[in-house]
This record gives structure tokens, sequence and C-alpha cells, in this order.
């Protein structure tokens, strides 16, 4: 019971989802709130549940890799990557030149194109409108690069294990230079547009901050982590691929606020046009696809743990096999959604409720990668 | 009053940073009148090829899309002719479950089978999205293709064929699996040619496998 100008109000449990525009998907928060002033949040979480990890225990290697796409809508090459990284390691596969190269540069590019959805729906979850639509157009010529080289805009099934599905066609080469040219200009509006926003900055600045503390104790990975200052980033820490050839920056920032896990994004979205531009730079001729058989692929048994950075973290996969058998025993995700749902009722209470989509929105959740 | 001044002085470099692209070109397409031109390489719905010249289907009921569809949107019903020949009597895919991934047409060695680039395939109810034969043939008429280099597509012939797309994968070994297959599901010709078999797709793995 707290009492204001004579008015009396009492805990009040609201509840926000799981159908909010604000979710990005299906998650429930039940708030206890007081006033306005959140006291307690828990988020429900389960609604988008498909059951994925058993279906891939029923299907075969190369089978696999469609079902990958389905984990996280956002970064579907990065789900393709893990799962084909962990079937590598298991049986000893070799990877062509080529292939690592251009499995860089489709990652990276996935990494940029989630980025700017997670620009424009935060930007829009705040009430701005224009950059979701800045941010939209300029995905498009990602997902323009992707379908001319894989045939999908978002389930690529491109990263295949021993390689990638097919090769680049003649024309990316010259779009991708194109694009990464043109991206830095768009970054810098994007930056004009909310960086020095007086609105933006009160909706973000010192608004759900996560000590660098918390944000390790529940695991947090990916932009969340570094926005508290904790410089952890699998492409340099643990490197997976080829990401030792590349000469980038890991940015980090010290307050872990929703303001500086903007920063911290677009500056990743900076330092990943880096990396494409080495790529397609450095990028030899050769095979795309090593050897792998694939409808009768039976690995060796074992279990392995493989994990690579996408946008939200870290991303990886568990893989037990049994010996001789087409299909994998275990498939189990690891994804950074979770971790960052995780932490909401930590750094929500206290904020008012308005503050929670800012909150939500800058932790970049996608509920299929919370649910699975 | 500073804070006001520089609210107004921010949001103008945004508004300005607005304004120049007001007067860009714009990059919105109007759908229904204007179209966006598909890549070539775009998987939309799956057609069946027919060879050019005869018009017959370039399919040799080798069920290998079959069995590497992950969702089991692909049936096939055929014959058992003498000296194991097969006749392809009904090709069913179900658009409904089918999930675009293009591994049917990449397993595919006789160019029988493709994502073509069309999209639009929305109807009203969900049985006419369950394709057969016919349809996927007549969809599959003007759909541009690649030949196998072996042109005459002879039926279940183990020859290791030269490589269409040439996109690394080594078909050669398929061959041997899919006889194989042959000998348990082509034992039964009554049960194969059910309708409904979408169970009998994993039957050559292993069927204890699939409870565990």
């Amino acid at each position: 019971m707290s009492e204001s100008r004579g008015l009396h109000t009492k805990e009040f449990t609201l509840n926000v989802g799981p159908h909010h525009p604000s979710t990005h998907g299906v998650c429930r928060f039940v708030l206890k709130m007081e006033g306005e002033v959140i006291t307690h949040v828990t988020p429900v979480i389960g609604y988008l549940h498909r059951a994925l990890e058993k279906i891939c225990e029923n299907r075969t290697y190369e089978q696999i890799i469609p079902v990958t796409d389905r984990f996280e809508y956002c970064t579907a090459m990065s789900c393709n990557m893990a799962f084909s990284l962990a079937t590598e390691k298991l049986a000893g596969i070799e990877v062509p030149e080529r292939a690592e190269y251009l499995r860089v540069i489709m990652l990276e590019l996935n990494r940029i194109s989630s980025h700017l959805i997670w620009l424009g729906t935060t930007s829009l979850d705040l009430g701005a409108l224009t950059p979701f639509l800045y941010a939209f157009r300029e995905r498009e010529y990602i997902l323009d690069l992707f379908e001319m080289t894989c045939g999908q805009r978002l389930t690529f099934n491109y990263i295949r294990p021993a390689g990638v599905s097919r090769d680049i066609p003649p024309e990316f080469i010259p779009k991708c230079r194109e694009f990464i040219d043109m991206f830095n200009d768009k970054i810098d509006d994007y930056e004009r547009v909310l960086t020095e926003n007086p609105i933006f900055i009160a909706r973000n600045k010192n608004i759900g901050i996560l000590p660098p503390d918390v944000a390790i104790a529940y695991a947090v990975s990916g932009p969340a982590l570094r926005a508290s200052g904790v410089k952890f980033d699998l492409r340099r820490d643990d490197p997976y691929s080829i990401y030792d050839r590349f000469d980038f920056d890991i940015p980090t920032r010290e307050n872990g606020d929703c303001y500086d896990r903007y920063l911290i994004r677009i500056q990743e979205m900076r330092e990943s046009t880096k990396i494409v531009r080495q790529a397609i730079e450095q990028i030899p001729e050769g095979e795309i696809r090593g050897k792998f058989n694939k409808m009768n692929f039976k690995p060796p048994a074992g279990e392995v743990y493989c994990r690579v950075e996408n946008s939200r973290g870290e991303l990886g996969i568990y893989l037990q096999a049994a010996d001789k058998e087409k299909k994998p025993l275990r498939v189990k995700m690891r994804g950074g959604s979770f971790n960052q749902l995780q932490v909401m009722p930590v750094i929500c209470v206290g904020h008012k409720i308005a503050d929670l989509v800012a909150i939500m929105a800058s932790m970049d959740i996608i509920m299929p990668d919370v649910d699975r | 009053m500073k804070t006001l001044i520089d609210g107004i002085k921010n949001l103008c470099i945004g508004m300005v940073t607005v304004g120049k692209h007001l007067f860009r070109r714009n990059v919105t397409v109007q759908y229904p009148t204007e179209r966006w031109e598909m890549p070539e390489r775009s998987r939309g719905i799956v057609v069946l090829l027919s060879d050019q010249e005869t018009g017959e289907l370039n399919c040799t009921v080798c069920m290998l899309c079959m069995r590497a569809c992950p969702a089991s949107a692909i049936t096939i019903e055929y014959e058992q002719g003498e000296k194991g020949k097969r006749t392809l009597k009904d090709f069913i895919v179900d658009n409904t479950i089918c999930c675009f991934c293009g591994l049917c047409e990449e397993t595919c060695n006789f160019a029988a089978i493709k994502m073509a680039t069309m999209y639009e395939f929305a109807t009203e109810d969900k049985e006419s999205l369950i394709w057969h034969m016919d349809k996927l043939q007549e969809m599959g008429r003007d759909v541009p293709y690649e030949k196998p280099v072996r042109k005459k597509p002879a039926a279940a012939k183990p020859a290791p064929k030269p490589e269409v797309k040439a996109d690394g994968e080594k078909p050669a070994e398929p061959q041997p699996a899919e006889a194989a297959s042959t000998g348990n599901t082509a034992a039964d010709p009554a049960i194969a040619n059910e309708p409904e078999q979408k169970p009998d797709n994993r039957k050559p793995d292993q069927p204890a496998e699939d409870q565990t």
C-alpha cells in the first residue's frame, strides 16, 4: 500500500501478452504493479514450443538442416552453421576453403539483417516509425542477396555439413560490394535519426541496467553482455570457422542500459561490414562442398557441443549420435534469447511499465529461440 | 530552456535525414499490378519437369526425392512392371506440409523435380493444395531447366550420373541405396500403391528409432 496525493493504490497483477506487439512473438509477462511501477515480473513461456529438438531425432543429418532454419527465424544461417559444425566435429569432416569464406560472408550478412530487424522493431516499439522503414529497406538488399544464392529469404537451408549447398552466382560479389559500400552511410542515417534523439535517449538511457556480474550469473551473452562491459565474443574467444583470419573489433560499453545495447548493435553492424568486405576480397576459388554422404551419412558414436556467436549471443548445439545410425540420438539447442528473458525479472523491477517494452526490445528476445 | 533548444536542434537533424529520403526514388512495388522479378534460384512451388521434345515426365520413379523430403510431403505411387521396371501412377505433393527446403530438387539425378519460382498458389480450401501428377506436370511445362547430360532417362540404371548443377555433391552412391530400398518397398506393390503411405517413407531406416 502506498499513498500519494490521497489516492490509495494496492498491488495489482497485470498480464502483458501473450499477444502483444512488443513481445515479438508470443510471450506473456505477469507483472505485479504498484501504481505504474513494476515490483515483480514473471515471464511465461512455452507458447511457441514446436518440439523441434524431438523432430530432429527423426530426421537424417541432411534433413535436419531445414529444421534448424526454424529454430530462430532472424539468424537461420547461424543455426545451420552450428549444426553443421557439430556434425563436422562428430565425423571429422574437412570443409573446403571457399565454403568457409562463403559461410562467413553469409553469417555476417545474416547478423546485419538480424540487427536491422532489431533496430526496426525496437524503434517501432518506442514510437519511431521512420527507422523501421529504413532498416527494413536495407534488410531487403541482404535478403535479395540470400535469395539469389540459396533461393529463400528466411529459411535458407544453405550451410550444410561439409560446406554449403550452392556456389554464389556471378552477380553476387558485385552486388554484395555495392551493399557494403552503401551500408555504412545508411547506418549513419539511422544514427542521425536515433542516437541524438532526445525522446530516444529519454526512453533508453539508464533504463534496464544490467550489471556485469548479474549478466554473467544469468549466462547472458551477445550484445547484451558486451553492453555491460564484458568483452566476450565467441568469434574472438573461441574462434570457429575462419574468424581468426579477419581483423575486426569487439565493441563494448560500460553502463549496460538499453541505450548501450543500441549502440553496441549499431557498432556491430559496422564491424560485420568490415568482415564481409575482407571476406569478399580474400575469397578463393575451389570446391564448395567436401565429402559428405547425403542420404546415408552415419557418423561414429559420440557427443559434441558446438557453439557460434549469433546476433543474440551464444548459439550452441549439443549433438549425440549412436554408432552407425542415420539419425542423431539427441539434439539440444542453446539460444541466447532464453537467458536474456531470464534476466528480465531482475532488471525490470523498479521501472515503469512503459520501460518494460523498451527493455524487452533492447534485449532482442525472439520467442522461437526461447521455446523451440 | 537549454534542453528544449537542444531537443529541437537534434530533432531537426533527424528531420533533415528524413527530408532527404522524402525525395528519393520510391522502393515500393505496387504488387498486383507490378511484380518483383524472382531470382532464378528462388524456391517456390514444386513442379514436375517434362522432356521438352516428347512431353513426357522426366521422372524415373527412383523415389530419392520421397526419401529426401524432411516433411514427407511427397508421395509416389507406381506400378511394378516386369523386370523390375516401374511406371509412375501418381505423384502427389502436399503443399500444406511442404517446407520449401529444396532437398528433393537437389537429390534428383534426372532433372525431374524442381522448385519453380512461382509463389502464388493460394486457394480457398485445403484439398486443392494437394497436387497430383497432372497438375504438377502442367505447372512445370514452361519452367526452364538444365537438362542432365545423359539425355534419355533410362530407368533405374545404376550408373553414376555426371553432375547436373555442379554443386559438389556426389551422386554416385544413392543408386545402390535405391536398389536396397526397392527390395523393401516394392515387395508388395499393393501396399506401395495405397495413397496414404507416408509412414512408409522412413521404413528403410530403423523403425525402432522413431519411438526413441
